[in-house]
């Protein structure tokens, strides 16, 4: 699951998680879905852009 | 001593300290940061979790969502008349039941107190396929960041002393330094170099004006100066959602004026 919170300054950058997996699979460029999010400072931005979703993986093997 | 207020938005503020000492300033911002009071999820019960999630890394996620706070009929846990036991003055429950398949957020938090809730409904917490459940119940209690961020109620919380720029008679207008600043905020007017109206607060100490004017062969000493005024700071701080910026500042500020008075009276007592 994405961290709640940026780890560095502890905004909550979960909430524009979903959004941010949908507009990038329609192949919009991150820059401008991290720009729209409000997410100005790096170490928010790389949250998300460095984020890999697991839960889908593990979810079959409960 | 002075504050000045540049912008106050819901969630975040810049203000001018001015008539200060960095002494104060640096210890404003460490009570703004660790020892104002917020609300923040501390105990959790679960009852059932067959989520991918082990049950502590779902109460680590629950800890660190923030939750609206409001004093008032409130008292942290430690000072509270039931001992430290968990009563309706010093915590709120929160309950929630959730079945698969969706994806369970902040807003499926129940809260026994209307006012106290998590700030925003869309935060996730885990997703859960069919078949999964996750029913818990939680307790919020008041602390300070001092003793775990998740009760810190800002996320930047900095300063900067107040920059001077001074630009000496000898300025030939070159524009090399103006080229040089990564934040633009100089501007050639009328052959000698300008500070652009307003943008002071922008420069960020770098002196790279400086050494671009050294290097267009000035001669010794560069014709632009950045200083700090010793006496003035710029704070930046944004809050977490859980208090809005101004009730973050007021407590800090009473909290540093309430060690004062406990020294004041330790002393009388000596
Ligand atoms: S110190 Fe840096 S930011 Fe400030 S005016 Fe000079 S180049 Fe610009
Ligand atoms: S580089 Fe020096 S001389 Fe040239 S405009 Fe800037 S301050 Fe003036
Ligand atoms: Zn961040
Ligand atoms: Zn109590």
């Amino acid at each position: 699951m994405i961290p709640i919170r940026c780890f560095t300054c502890g905004k909550v950058i979960s909430r524009g998680y979903e959004e941010y997996k949908r507009r990038r699979t329609e192949g919009e460029d991150p820059e401008q879905i991290l720009d729209d999010l409000g997410m100005d400072r790096y170490c928010c931005r790389r949250m998300l852009l460095t984020h890999k979703e697991i839960i889908d993986e593990i979810n079959p093997y409960q | 001593m002075k504050l000045e207020f540049k912008d106050l938005l819901i969630d975040q503020t810049r203000f001018i300290l001015s008539d200060s000492s960095p002494a104060f300033a640096n210890s404003l911002r460490r009570a703004m940061t660790s020892e104002v009071l917020t609300f923040a999820i501390e105990d959790v019960r679960v009852y059932d979790n067959s989520s991918a999630l082990f049950d502590e890394m779902l109460a680590h996620r629950l800890g660190l969502i923030p939750i609206v706070t409001e004093y008032a009929g409130y008292t942290p846990r430690d000072v509270c008349s039931c001992d430290g036991a968990g009563c309706s003055q010093c915590s709120v429950t929160f309950t929630m039941s959730v079945e698969g398949p969706r994806m369970v957020a902040s807003g499926d938090l129940i809260s026994q107190d209307p006012v106290i809730k998590p700030v925003s409904d869309d935060i996730p917490i885990v997703k859960l396929e069919s078949g999964q459940k996750v029913v818990i119940e939680a307790r919020a209690i008041l602390n300070a960041g001092n003793e775990h961020v998740k009760w810190q109620p800002t996320t930047i919380c900095g300063y900067k002393n107040y920059p001077v720029i001074r630009i000496d008679d000898n300025c030939d207008g070159c524009g090399h330094c103006v080229e040089a600043c990564p934040k633009g905020i100089l501007a050639v007017v009328d052959g000698t170099v300008c500070v652009k109206d307003g943008m002071d607060t922008e420069c960020s100490l770098c002196r790279l004006c400086e050494q671009a004017c050294l290097n267009s062969g000035i001669g010794e000493k560069p014709a632009i100066h950045i200083d700090m005024d010793p006496k003035r700071f710029l704070f930046t701080m944004e809050s977490c959602g859980s208090l809005p910026p101004a009730t973050i500042i007021k407590e800090g500020l009473q909290f540093l004026k309430n060690q004062s008075d406990n020294l004041l009276e330790t002393l009388e007592d000596l």
